[in-house]
């Protein structure tokens, strides 16, 4: 500084009276509260809705072909949630992830918003008159030309009347009846119980049998029905000391694999085999053409023949498929298990009047040949599910005029000349049966989100406007078309709406003449290539439908804890032998065609063999599926079971060579192993009579004793309370006397997980992400603009930003060596700790511990310092990264109308928010508050979690552990109950683990 | 070397914060037309409650005084679900048209009245005429993440007054009371008279 220099610019005193300007000009601008928000009211109000109290409606699931009954709960007019109906004796309360996820197809962004026609080679948006009038001009060229009897209609099977009605609507046109199809049935079996009991599935008892061998049947997750299968399963396995034993044998240890006490690792192909010797053939023969250890086999063999009552099942596709099934019903005959375990008198009817994957092949044929000359598309997107080789765009294209109903853009909607968009399943009327002499009604649960029609009231509006077929078209809709055709008529369709099911039965469409000509599958020894390729329809996205829904793709694969991104599974010494790891990309290639993914390392699959999931790969099906992933369809040939007619998925061997990339796998896994910290615990059953409470009696869980309740009461806690020391205050506790006027601390929120009945599903996660507004993170539109993963879908689960409040860990125990591995499942959440790690170190106070036991996240206090989120032990707080529940950030998870599917109970939290599970506090609130407006105390057991409500194995029991009358107070107090880190950390949980059951290969029947 | 000293910054920032507020003043509902203003601003969410005071003008000048003390309706007639749920419920615009299909624009002569035409009850035989739901504007409005239960407070005896001041007799409805977290704390914890017992517990209202 030189001598008489004075300061330059501006000084330090100049700068702060800038600053202090500056600040005082920008608040007064700045603090303008003048925003305008308008109160909308009814014109007229509809008799039974309440404002801010949701009304349920009773309807069917329509994702798969079963159809569950749910109820929507709705307010203003929009439906936000599906919960299973608990009337209903199919599902019973319980509904899927798949079922839960419907209300993002209802909102999605990329619906079709209205009709569409094809001009200059591309769909534009049109009326419905111009619509209407093209698709009427059509059907009245074909009556007069004649060439209706060329027309085809291809619907997405379901059971009810609608496949009645539509046959008839099309023999009223001339035109032959439609093709009922569901790319996921299991025709094989299907032919087969029809060949063997009459019935197309037969009721299923899990819970009759001692022991269950599953042949590479699904069934929790795309066999058969997996909810009520799943409930029955979890019920068997309840009973612990009697629980039936579960052994799977496939190739590849699916979800169900995992859930079973044994996986028997077999060929592809040689099921067969396997079958005939547990039916007491020759063991040797099937041990060469499995791979299967002799002695394995004999000592299942022998097992089966001594259960008494067992249960076996066949699934998997490929040659031969209908012949296992077929040897599968005999076996089960022999064992006696026919009237027992299978209930051919108490059908399963939802896939009555089913079309083949043949049939479709079919009629792909036939329109290549140009004898197609009008085709309707509804619910069906063959271009996707069928192969790459069918050629379906070919076919698609030589039929002159192709209409779809579909309601959202997807690949084969994209080839069609007409596009008359239908209601989703929640704006819709009708009805299924889904059991004999149980009819299951559908309601809409609001008015239609965008401008769509019912396909059925087109079909009635097309008959009307048409002279030959007006005067049979006398009902003004569907809907009172199907009042009128009801058994019992009106009183029977109101009285049935109230609780979503009436007894009776629907006339049924006749059943379809199946094609027996279509190209049989060889015997996969007969392909090329040294790997064999098992393709399997994925647990979240079943056929792919659900690829356009962000809590599906979400959703964790409930086996490889992958999502976002197609994988290719591998043996781990195969993996070993040609230097892979995971993540490296492998290129497999068969005759039909490659793909690329990374790999894998997977202990549950055959050496020699590669599994790939079906369902992603998309092309055209909106912002949340296209690009993601790829779709092995396109490996595959387009070979069936002929017998059957059901399209072979595991039908030809690969070559695989490892690529010379890497590519990180979307995952949410932490570590695959426990090392010892005992999260998810199992005993054999042998030990179960011996099970000691492994703690001491104070501190195990539900004591009555109100010291060492499930959450608080530890000594931390006690001490912030006041209860220990000299400090006068030691007896002001306040709110947290359970004397306390409020009665707040009487109650002790805590929660029961099952993990005997835990099949890891993941139904709960994605209940809890409908219920709770959780952001999705993974979409492609969501990525991180850095150019690493810079558009990678899932970039921001790659970075640890998943937000699901529940998840479902699975744990790897033993096999390190090759040998027998255990997976077992865990649902990890808010622990809701009486002594968190959590809560004495938020700066601002805004975690704490509530009276009544919940470990309580006030959103609008939290500025974001994340110290909670790294003192939590179990991981389980989430922090918004990004504005996901802002509208105007580029990351906002709920584009529109997606946000209407937001619960107005739970606040949508901001960029800069930890969030967690609050054990469903607005359910405790509402609860509370309705009680309290009643007059009376809360009934035990009137209300549960999310996640407890949609679970399909009854494993989550949530309630008051203070209170005897509550569920969840006698089942934590079950011999069987752990806590999570509470030994090692001290943590005092509110959530009470069961341990799982395990029941080892009897050691008396192994052979020498 | 002196220091040209920039003595016009501050008054000039100053002139600048007055313009700006001057301007943002033209921003306000009066220059909004009907739209129904769904976007809450960048933030996506309301921070703040509605300010004490405010009393925006209604599409139609309804008056409470009319219905409330001249005509003896109870606050329920109207807000029907302030007793059975959160939300204490708006009148349908057929409630309204319950009387007024009888009681027209065309009012006739009374006592010391002479006969005259209501421009207010024209305008709602016009939304009724039309098919249009009235558009109010939202007075009283708490954050997202305060879960406000009216049955609650209702049937425990809070009478509508205590919050909303003496509604019965404003000819344009206001805001009384701040609805700020420190006014509802402090009737739960009891420092009004006559003390009421309210839990004060965070996670009561904020979840």
């Amino acid at each position: 500084m030189t001598e008489n220099s004075a300061p330059s610019g501006v000084g330090r005193r100049e700068f702060l009276k800038i600053l202090g300007a500056g600040s005082a000009a920008t608040a007064a601008i700045g603090c303008s509260s003048d925003r305008v928000e308008r109160l909308i009211p009814y014109l007229t109000q509809p008799d039974e809705t309440v404002p801010g109290v949701s009304t349920y409606y009773a309807s069917t699931c329509r994702e798969c072909s079963v159809g569950c009954g749910v109820l929507m709960e709705t307010r203003d007019g929009r439906t936000f949630k599906l919960e299973g109906n608990p009337d209903h004796p199919l599902n019973r309360g319980a509904l899927c992830a798949r079922g839960q996820a419907a209300v993002q197809g209802l909102y999605n962004p990329d619906r079709y918003r209205g009709p569409m026609i094809r001009k200059d080679d591309k769909l534009v948006p049109a009326t419905w008159t111009e619509a209407l009038q093209l698709l009427s001009q059509k059907l009245g060229e074909a009556q007069s030309a004649g060439t209706a009897g060329n027309a085809l209609f291809i619907n997405k099977h379901e059971s009810g009347s609608f496949p009645v009605f539509l046959d008839r609507w099309l023999a009223d046109f001339g035109m032959p009846a439609h093709l009922s199809y569901d790319s996921l049935a299991d025709h094989a079996v299907l032919a087969a119980n029809r060949q063997s009991y009459g019935v197309s599935w037969p009721s299923l008892s899990f819970s009759a049998a001692k022991l269950i061998v599953s042949i590479g049947a699904d069934f929790l997750e795309n066999w058969g029905a997996s909810v009520p299968q799943q409930l029955d399963f979890a019920d068997a396995r309840a009973k612990l000391e009697d629980a039936p034993r579960f052994v799977y044998i496939g190739p590849r240890r699916s979800l169900t694999g995992c859930n079973a006490d044994q996986w028997i690792a077999c060929k592809p192909g040689s099921e067969l085999a396997i079958a005939k010797a547990l039916a007491g053939g020759s063991v040797e023969s099937a041990a060469e053409a499995s791979g299967v250890p002799a002695a394995t086999l004999e000592s299942l063999q022998k097992e089966l023949a001594g259960a008494g009552r067992s249960l076996v099942l066949a699934g998997g596709s490929g040659a031969g498929a209908l012949d296992l099934a077929l040897a599968v019903n005999a076996l089960n005959r022999q064992l006696g298990n026919v009237g027992t375990t299978v209930l051919p008198d108490q059908p399963i009817t939802s896939f009555e009047g089913i079309a083949t994957d043949a049939d479709l092949r079919a009629a792909l044929e036939r329109m290549r040949a140009g004898q197609v000359s009008l085709l309707m598309l509804r619910g069906v997107n063959p271009l996707f599910t069928m192969p790459r080789a069918a050629r379906v765009p070919e076919a698609i294209r030589a039929v002159p005029f192709k209409v779809s109903f579909s309601s959202y853009p997807d690949e084969t909607s994209e080839l069609c000349d007409l596009v008359l968009p239908d209601h989703h399943p929640i704006e819709s009327w009708g009805d299924a049966q889904p059991l004999a002499g149980v009819i299951s009604l559908q309601q809409p649960g609001m008015d239609p989100v965008y401008d769509t029609r019912q396909t059925a009231d087109v079909l009635i509006d097309l008959a009307k406007g048409n002279q030959r077929t007006a005067a049979r078209y006398t009902a003004a809709n569907y809907m009172r078309w199907l009042i009128e055709n009801f058994p019992g008529g009106t009183a029977a369709f109101t009285a049935g709406l109230q609780k979503g099911i009436t007894s009776g039965s629907l006339p049924r469409a006749a059943a379809p003449a199946h094609v027996s000509n279509a190209p049989q599958a060889p015997a996969i020894d007969d392909t090329k290539g040294d790997f064999y390729l098992v393709v399997y329809p994925s647990p979240t996205l079943g056929d792919g439908s659900g690829a356009n829904k962000p809590w599906l793709q979400e959703l964790p694969d409930p086996v490889t804890k992958i999502c976002w991104q197609t994988w290719i599974e591998i043996n781990q010494q195969t993996a070993r032998k040609l230097g892979i790891d995971s993540g490296d990309i492998l290129h497999v290639e068969t005759d039909m065609g490659e793909l690329e993914a990374p790999a894998y390392v997977y202990m549950g699959i055959q050496e020699n063999t590669v599994a790939i999931a079906f369902g992603q790969g998309h092309t055209a099906y909106g912002r949340y599926a296209e690009g993601v992933g790829y779709n092995p369809g396109n490996l595959l040939p387009v070979s069936f079971d002929a017998a059957s007619g059901s399209l072979a998925w595991t039908a030809t061997r690969a070559k695989v060579t490892k690529g010379t990339t890497f590519a990180p796998l979307v995952t949410t896994e932490g570590s695959a192993r426990q090392h010892g910290r005992g999260i998810a615990r199992s005993i054999p059953v042998d030990e179960l009579p011996h099970l000691e409470m492994e703690h001491e009696e104070h501190d195990m869980p539900g004591k009555p004793d109100q010291s060492y309740l499930p959450g608080l009461r530890s000594r931390m806690a006690a001490d912030a309370m006041g209860e220990v020391g000299d400090s006068p205050s030691r007896f002001q506790k306040g709110m947290y006397d359970p004397e306390h006027w409020s009665g707040m601390a009487k109650r002790r929120w805590a929660m029961t997980i099952d993990l005997a009945r835990c099949t890891g599903c993941s139904a709960c996660v994605t209940a809890c992400y409908a219920e709770n507004n959780i952001p999705t993170v993974g979409a492609p539109y969501q990525t991180t603009h850095t150019a690493f993963l810079h558009g990678v879908p899932g970039s921001n689960i790659l970075k640890g930003r998943e937000m699901n409040w529940i998840r479902l860990e699975r744990y790897w125990e033993g096999g390190e060596d090759g040998g027998e591995f255990e997976p077992r499942f865990v649902p990890m959440l808010c622990q809701h700790c009486g002594n968190a790690p959590c809560e004495p170190v938020c700066p601002v106070y805004a975690t704490y511990h509530s009276p009544d036991g919940l470990n309580v996240q006030v959103y609008n206090r939290c500025v974001g310092t994340r110290y909670c989120s790294n003192n939590c032990p179990y991981k389980v707080r989430y922090f918004n990264w990004f504005g996901y529940g802002e509208p105007a950030r580029p990351q906002y998870a709920w584009p529109e109308r997606m946000n209407w599917q937001l619960n107005p109970d739970v606040t949508v939290r901001g960029k800069g928010v930890m969030e967690k599970c609050t054990f469903c506090v607005q359910r405790i609130r509402e609860s509370e508050h309705r009680a309290k407006a009643e007059g009376r105390e809360v009934k035990p057991d009137e209300f549960t979690t999310a996640c407890a409500q949609a679970c399909p194995s009854k494993a989550i029991t949530f309630g008051d552990a203070a209170d005897d009358e509550w569920s969840v107070a006698r089942m934590a107090q079950d011999r069987r109950a752990y806590h999570v880190f509470h030994e090692q950390l001290n943590t005092y949980p509110a959530v009470v683990y069961l341990q799982k059951v395990t029941h080892p290969a009897p050691k008396s029947a192994a052979g020498a | 070397m002196t220091v040209r000293r920039k003595w016009a910054v501050i008054p000039g920032l100053f002139a600048l914060a007055a313009v700006a507020v001057l301007l943002s003043a033209y921003q306000g509902a009066a220059t909004r037309p009907d739209t129904i203003i769904t976007d809450k601003g960048a933030w996506g969410y309301s921070a703040a409650s509605s300010p004490q005071g405010r009393s925006p003008e209604q599409p139609i000048h309804f008056p409470h005084p009319t219905h409330v003390q001249t005509l003896g309706m109870n606050c329920l007639y109207c807000h029907y679900s302030a007793n059975k749920s959160t939300d204490p419920g708006l009148p349908a615009v057929s409630t309204c048209m319950g009387c007024h299909l009888a009681i027209g624009p065309k009012r006739p002569a009374m006592g010391d009245r002479p006969a005259f035409e209501s421009a207010e009850l024209t305008k709602l035989q016009q939304y009724w005429n039309e098919k249009k739901p009235i558009p109010w504007v939202r007075i009283h409005h708490v954050p997202d993440y305060v879960n406000f239960p009216h049955m609650t407070h209702v049937n425990a005896g809070v009478t509508c007054q205590t919050c909303h001041g003496q509604v019965q007799q404003m000819t344009q409805v206001y805001q009384y009371a701040s609805l700020n977290m420190g006014w509802c704390v402090n009737c739960h914890v009891g420092n009004v008279n006559p003390a009421w017992k309210a839990r004060y517990d965070c996670s009561v209202c904020h979840y």
